[in-house]
């Protein structure tokens, strides 16, 4: 069986991200980029599929700028054994992204996709339904646990105060939440080897695939700051401040 | 009587809300992290300027009065220490950061400040302080200048020193002395500014520091290697070194390893275990560097396994084997050391002192990790289970001097980056020569020849 997992590039969690001041984006000069944390986790349960024996091949595929070289070698050191490289330089959406890669499921037939449940850059959890929709795959978001079965795949998800289990059928998309797995650590002899494994490039064009983007983003502007605390001399004060300038009491 | 007229005295310097003779204030206020000496300082003055403090000294100088000079209280020696009715004055409330220079990149902060909060001004500017340690989110900048601090950015930014441009300061005479003024190039004399520099606070108190601030780190990565024995552990120091840029070069054994695995509820970052383990910390762009250098040591054998952080959120999580090790043996309550020699002489030391140790305590386990890149190795003695925390202090004590006797020979130091204070005062001599103690002594009466300050630390009475 194979298994195809998507690893996209993005703003480092851990990066305090500034808004440009025409307020058209982020400021991405010189920022940290790593892979998508929910992609580690998919990365990771992919590779575990194969160390159980259930997966023959691992496919990572990333859709961004030839910088996306980086992640796909993550990757590979993390145990994949072949790179696809979707390379454009345009901004890629969530819609444009599953079109490229139900082109990818077309071509390399795996019975799984996983993915992470959404990139922490654009938030949008969308990639993967609209995968499963644009293709009529089965559908498993928000995974905490996966077991597979014959043709099928059983998965736990996180669902607002609880847990749900569904089976699908197989071929499926599976998206990864927060508690799956815990990614492992990239070896250094790993990534030694994985510079031989191959990473093959395409161009949307190359796939047949328009990925001209259909949302145009108006204004990004960041949260408002936190003012400052104040230290109050006396009880009487906190309360007069509680009650006629926060107003709670 | 005195004592409340010496209060009121004091009272008509600092104002009375900046007085503290309360128990709790006068327990807290009398000790630092260690907790072998009892507090009991007689009152707690809170200066706001320095015209404030020369008074403080010449009343001090007056009636001969101790004087204890209080920052952060994170010292790991008993420098801070007050536990013979001294009066202990704390920089607490004198904590403005005052100006930025622009052109300098240079800061004007009064003792007071957190190191924390220095770093974070900085940052605002775009730029870095980059001395770090573990309590730099409560230690003073006072408190780090008089204890010259290292951390664990040494190996790329150097010490405290090495950041200071300029000190101002009041003698234990009540001088005030205006050292350096922020100068790159002065070539004047006796740099007076380095011997305040170190000194927990037994010359005067430092007020105001000029301080420079380094450019913002560049995106770090962290490896982390298993490494079959010590003598591994500095050939890929060597060989790092020449390949890369390193920002800390830091190593701790497999008994370390364990401690942290079982305590921070953590897995083992690889499935190789080995006797060593070395974390670097790298300059991302010489990531590519230290690949070749990781390559040239798994050939020789100096390295069995490595992983590498892939994210900002990896290269924190992998620090935490290292930077947990103090936490996790802390219900063991170790007796720690923080010993210094040259780099060189790193492992044949290292298996000096184990022997040592072990050829009278077989059962003591012992603990080593450290900034390896500045040869600054901490040892910690584990208590077994079974023994009293007093007896085992005690053989401590008596073991420690056999250990020190081995870092003499090793021309060494008793401590590293830790100051002398109260807890190393009596090895003082296994690394300064009765030569040397003797000139201390006499700097020691140039500045504060009536003793008001800090008696009885860092040198001998
Ligand atoms: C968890 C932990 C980790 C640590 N890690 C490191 C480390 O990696 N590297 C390291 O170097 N240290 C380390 N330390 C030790 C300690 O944090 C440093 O020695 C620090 O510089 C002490 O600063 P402080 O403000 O707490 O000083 P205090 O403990 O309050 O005082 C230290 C000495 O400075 C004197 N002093 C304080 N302020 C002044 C002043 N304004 N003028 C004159 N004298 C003054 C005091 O009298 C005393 O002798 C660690 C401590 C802890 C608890």
């Amino acid at each position: 069986m194979k298994v195809l997992v998507a690893a996209k590039r993005v703003v480092d969690y851990n990066v305090n991200v500034r808004v440009l001041s025409d307020e058209s984006g982020v400021d991405l000069n010189n920022v940290k980029m790593s892979v998508n944390p929910f992609d580690e986790i998919a990365i990771e349960e992919a590779v575990r599929l194969k160390e159980a024996g259930q997966a023959e091949e691992v496919i990572v595929v990333s859709v961004g700028t030839s910088a996306c070289q980086e992640q796909i070698r993550t990757a590979l050191a993390l145990g994949a054994d072949r790179g696809i490289l979707v390379e454009t330089d345009e901004e890629v959406q969530p819609l444009g992204i599953a079109k490229v890669l139900k082109a990818i499921m077309d071509k390399e037939q795996p019975e799984i996709v996983i993915a992470g449940k959404q990139a922490i850059d654009g938030d949008n959890s969308q990639t993967g339904q609209m995968l499963a929709a644009l293709g009529g795959y089965g559908q498993a978001t928000f995974a905490s646990e996966v077991e597979l079965g014959d043709g099928t795949a059983t998965v736990t998800r996180e669902i607002d105060g609880g847990l749900e289990t569904i089976t699908v059928k197989l071929p499926a998309v599976i998206t990864t939440d927060l508690r799956l797995n815990e990614p492992r650590y990239a070896s250094l002899p790993n990534i030694m080897k994985a510079k031989k494994k191959p990473i093959d490039t395409y161009t949307p064009a190359d796939l047949g695939v328009d990925v001209t983007p259909s949302i145009k983003t108006l204004k990004v502007s960041p949260p408002a700051e936190r003012q400052a605390g104040i230290v109050v001399e006396t009880v009487e004060e906190l309360v007069d401040k509680l009650k006629n300038e926060a107003k709670v009491i | 009587m005195m004592a409340n007229s010496l209060a009121s005295d004091l009272a008509a310097i600092v104002g009375d809300a900046n007085i503290a003779t309360s128990t709790g204030d006068l327990e807290a206020y009398g000790r630092d992290w260690t907790r072998f000496y009892q507090p009991d300082p007689s009152m707690v003055v809170f200066p706001k300027t320095a015209e404030q403090l020369v008074q403080l000294v010449a009343i001090a100088n007056e009636r001969h009065l101790a004087l204890v000079p209080s920052g952060g209280r994170t010292g790991l020696s008993g420098g801070a220490v007050a536990r013979e009715r001294e009066i202990v004055v704390s920089f607490d409330r004198m904590n403005r950061i005052h100006s930025f220079d622009p052109v300098d990149h240079t800061v004007l902060v009064e003792p007071g400040v957190v190191t924390a909060s220095l770093q974070a001004y900085a940052e605002d500017q775009s730029l870095a302080y980059p001395v770090d340690f573990a309590s730099a989110g409560s230690s003073q900048i006072g408190g780090n200048i008089a204890t010259n601090a290292g951390g664990i950015k040494v190996l790329r930014y150097g010490l405290t020193r090495d950041q200071i441009a300029g000190l101002k300061v009041v003698t234990g005479k009540g001088d005030v002395l205006n050292l350096n003024q922020g100068l790159i190039k002065n070539a004047t004399g006796y740099d007076l500014r380095h011997l305040f520099i170190g000194s927990e606070g037994t010359l005067g108190f430092i007020v105001e520091a000029t301080i420079r601030l380094s450019a913002p780190p560049p995106d770090l990565n962290v490896l982390l290697l298993a490494v079959p024995g010590m003598d591994s552990v500095m050939r890929v120091f060597d060989v790092f070194r020449r390949k890369a840029s390193l920002t800390a070069f830091e190593f701790f054994s497999d008994q370390a390893m364990n401690h942290v695995l079982s305590h921070q509820n953590i897995g083992a970052p690889f499935g190789d275990r080995s006797d060593y383990y070395v974390l670097l910390e790298l300059e991302e762009t010489s990531l590519e560097g230290a690949m070749t250098a990781f390559e040239a040591c798994l050939e020789e054998g100096t390295v069995i396994d490595g992983v590498v952080s892939q994210s900002e959120q990896q290269r924190v999580d992998l620090w935490r084997y290292r930077e947990g090790i103090s936490e996790s043996i802390t219900p063991h309550t170790p007796y720690k050391n923080d010993l210094a020699v040259r780099i060189s002489r790193v492992p044949e030391f290292l298996a000096a002192v184990s022997d040592t140790v072990s050829a009278r305590y077989p059962d003591f386990e012992l603990i080593w990790f450290g900034h390896i890149g500045d040869g600054n190795l901490h040892l910690n003695i584990l208590r077994p289970a079974d023994w009293s925390i007093e007896s085992f202090k005690a053989e401590c004590d008596s073991v420690s001097d056999e250990v020190m006797a081995v870092v003499a020979r090793f021309e060494g130091s008793v401590s590293a980056e830790h100051g002398v204070g109260l807890l190393k005062r009596d090895q003082l001599h296994f690394s300064r020569s009765p030569a040397e103690i003797e000139m201390m002594l006499g700097l020691k009466q140039v500045f504060d020849p009536n003793n008001v300050m800090n008696p009885g630390k860092l040198l001998p009475r």
